[in-house]
């Protein structure tokens, strides 16, 4: 007889809400997190995007701590001197749904207290070592020499998943798999926020990727920005492909030389930096996805490699949310069935598989290499900035017809032109 | 803004009697490429006078460290008791 019917492992997104959808459901459930309190270890971009919480959490959108709405999402080019934006406001934003901006520490916290309120146990700043195996099946955790007992664990460990590797249960991460996230918290006045980013209310959020395609030693990384209710989050992301190919530079001196960009400082002048972060940023797509379900056990979120960018959005707490509640409902079947084997556990596959989990990862293969391509980092930046000089400039010379600019502009490129007209085909195929 | 000072505004309860990432100085003696130095967000990898030099107690535990060593210098672990970092935002 086992302590528990399940031990999740990790009080993020994904842990929370399966322990929610399972405490509810009348499962005993032990929550343990290594943070104490639950989601002080905890670190995203920003924005949580969907509704995926609606099902755990049907209250939510009012009773959860949100920042504000994004109404504005922005995708940028940057190069040295120039901006080239799509600033995409709509009123119609808001029942289409696009996401809101989240700051972890309060999101997660409140999410634990669901879980505690629905009836789980949760046990903070409590590290679990690895999973304890009987058999050739998991049975509970292992902590300190101690085992807590389970018929099923679900770990939602996050991007640095040690439990999943001390266990045996997957690689190491490899280059392939991530990208470094560094990221800082700015304070502006909730005023301020509204004017630069010009928000009508404290409500609407501004959301912004941005491509660097200037930064010292043509390294490739994306940006972004996210507008709090009164701070602002500033962050970068590179792979670490990319950062390896570029031994020279510092994963924590590029933030700087974004927030140093012409069209970026003033949007943060007089701001107050009152926090930096790092997190991995699980980038590596359907190849990176780690075996998902066992004897005893499956895994979700960050951890099983959830994720998806496509550098004009980024995302990863739905997904993680999504997976958390799809084991949620595998365990309780398993539960109903007393079939916590591999085979009891393997709707949780099929459930991800018919959700918007593993379809986008399915359907959007090989992404990755257009994100960190040349042609999204410098291909695209420079023509289109030449583009627009031609278009927006006027220098008394007769006025050429946009197809002869076009083509002008993409000598201006440094990619050559053959390659980016076969790119841009592939790449908007694949996304 | 300089690292040190972006790491200054962070809290941390620091465990003093458990280091929870090890690094092997004799693999980090003959490292080619000191990859760890440039990966790092906390710079918790430094070379001083051309030695590797690392202190846990910056770490903000994001992993990156043991994904950027491939020469199986890093010996990562998770922090116990709630210890390490404490972010106030997230």
């Amino acid at each position: 007889m086992s302590e528990f019917d399940v031990i999740v492992v990790g009080a993020g997104p994904a842990g929370a809400s399966a322990a929610i959808k399972l405490a509810t459901s009348g499962s005993s459930v032990l929550l343990v997190e290594r943070g104490d309190p639950p989601g002080s270890k905890n670190v995203s971009g920003g924005v949580l995007w969907g509704d995926s919480l609606g099902s755990v959490a049907p209250d939510w959108e009012k009773a959860a701590p949100m920042e504000r709405y994004v109404e504005a999402k922005g995708v940028s080019f940057l190069t040295k001197d120039s901006k080239i934006s799509i600033d995409f406001r709509s009123k119609k934003l808001q029942e289409r749904r696009s996401g809101y901006t989240v700051l972890r520490t309060k999101l997660d916290g409140w999410l634990s207290k669901k879980a505690k309120d629905a009836g789980a146990m949760v046990a903070s700043g409590i590290t679990v070592d690895k999973l304890a195996f009987k058999d050739n099946r998991v049975i509970g955790v292992e902590q300190d020499g101690d085992i807590i007992t389970s018929d099923i664990v679900i770990l939602a460990e996050g991007a640095n998943p040690r439990v999943a590797i001390n266990s045996g249960i997957r690689e190491r991460l490899k280059d392939r798999d991530v990208a470094i996230g560094v990221k800082e918290i700015i304070k502006l006045p909730e005023k301020t926020i509204n004017e630069r980013f010009n928000l009508t209310s404290s409500k609407m959020g501004f959301a912004s990727e941005y491509v660097l395609g200037f930064l010292e030693g043509g390294v490739k990384a994306g940006g972004f920005i996210y507008t709090n209710k009164e701070s602002i989050s500033l962050g970068l992301v590179i792979s670490m492909k990319e950062m390896r190919q570029n031994n020279n530079t510092r994963s924590f001196d590029l933030i700087e030389q974004f927030k140093e960009h012409p069209y970026i400082a003033p949007l943060i002048e007089g701001g107050r930096v009152d926090e930096y972060s790092a997190h991995m940023v699980q980038e590596g797509g359907l190849k990176s996805v780690p075996q998902l379900y066992g004897n005893g056990f499956m895994v979700a979120g960050d951890g099983a490699g959830f994720s998806f960018s496509n550098g004009m959005v980024l995302q990863g707490m739905n997904y993680a949310i999504a997976s958390g509640i799809a084991a949620a409902e595998s365990a309780i079947k398993a539960k109903i069935k007393s079939n916590f084997t591999r085979e009891g556990l393997s709707s949780y596959e099929e459930r991800l598989k018919s959700s918007f989990v593993l379809q986008d990862l399915m359907n959007f293969k090989g992404i990755e290499e257009v994100t960190w391509s040349d042609m999204i980092h410098r291909g695209i930046p420079n023509m289109s900035e030449e583009l627009f000089l031609s278009l927006f400039s006027e220098n008394g010379q007769p006025k050429a017809h946009l197809i002869n600019l076009l083509i002008g502009a993409m000598g201006h490129s440094d990619v050559p032109r053959k390659d980016m007209v076969i790119n841009m085909y592939r790449m908007l195929r694949r996304m | 803004m300089k690292i040190e000072d972006r790491l200054s505004l962070l809290n941390y309860k620091t465990d003093k009697s458990y280091e929870h990432i090890t690094i092997n100085p004799s693999i980090c003696e003959t490292c080619p490429d000191h990859f760890c130095t440039f990966a790092c967000p906390a710079k918790c990898y430094s070379l001083i006078e051309e030695k590797l030099n690392f202190k846990y107690e910056d770490c903000v535990e994001c992993g990156t460290c043991d994904v950027a060593c491939s020469h199986g210098s890093v010996a990562w672990n998770n922090t116990k008791g709630g210890h390490g970092v404490k972010y106030k935002y997230g």
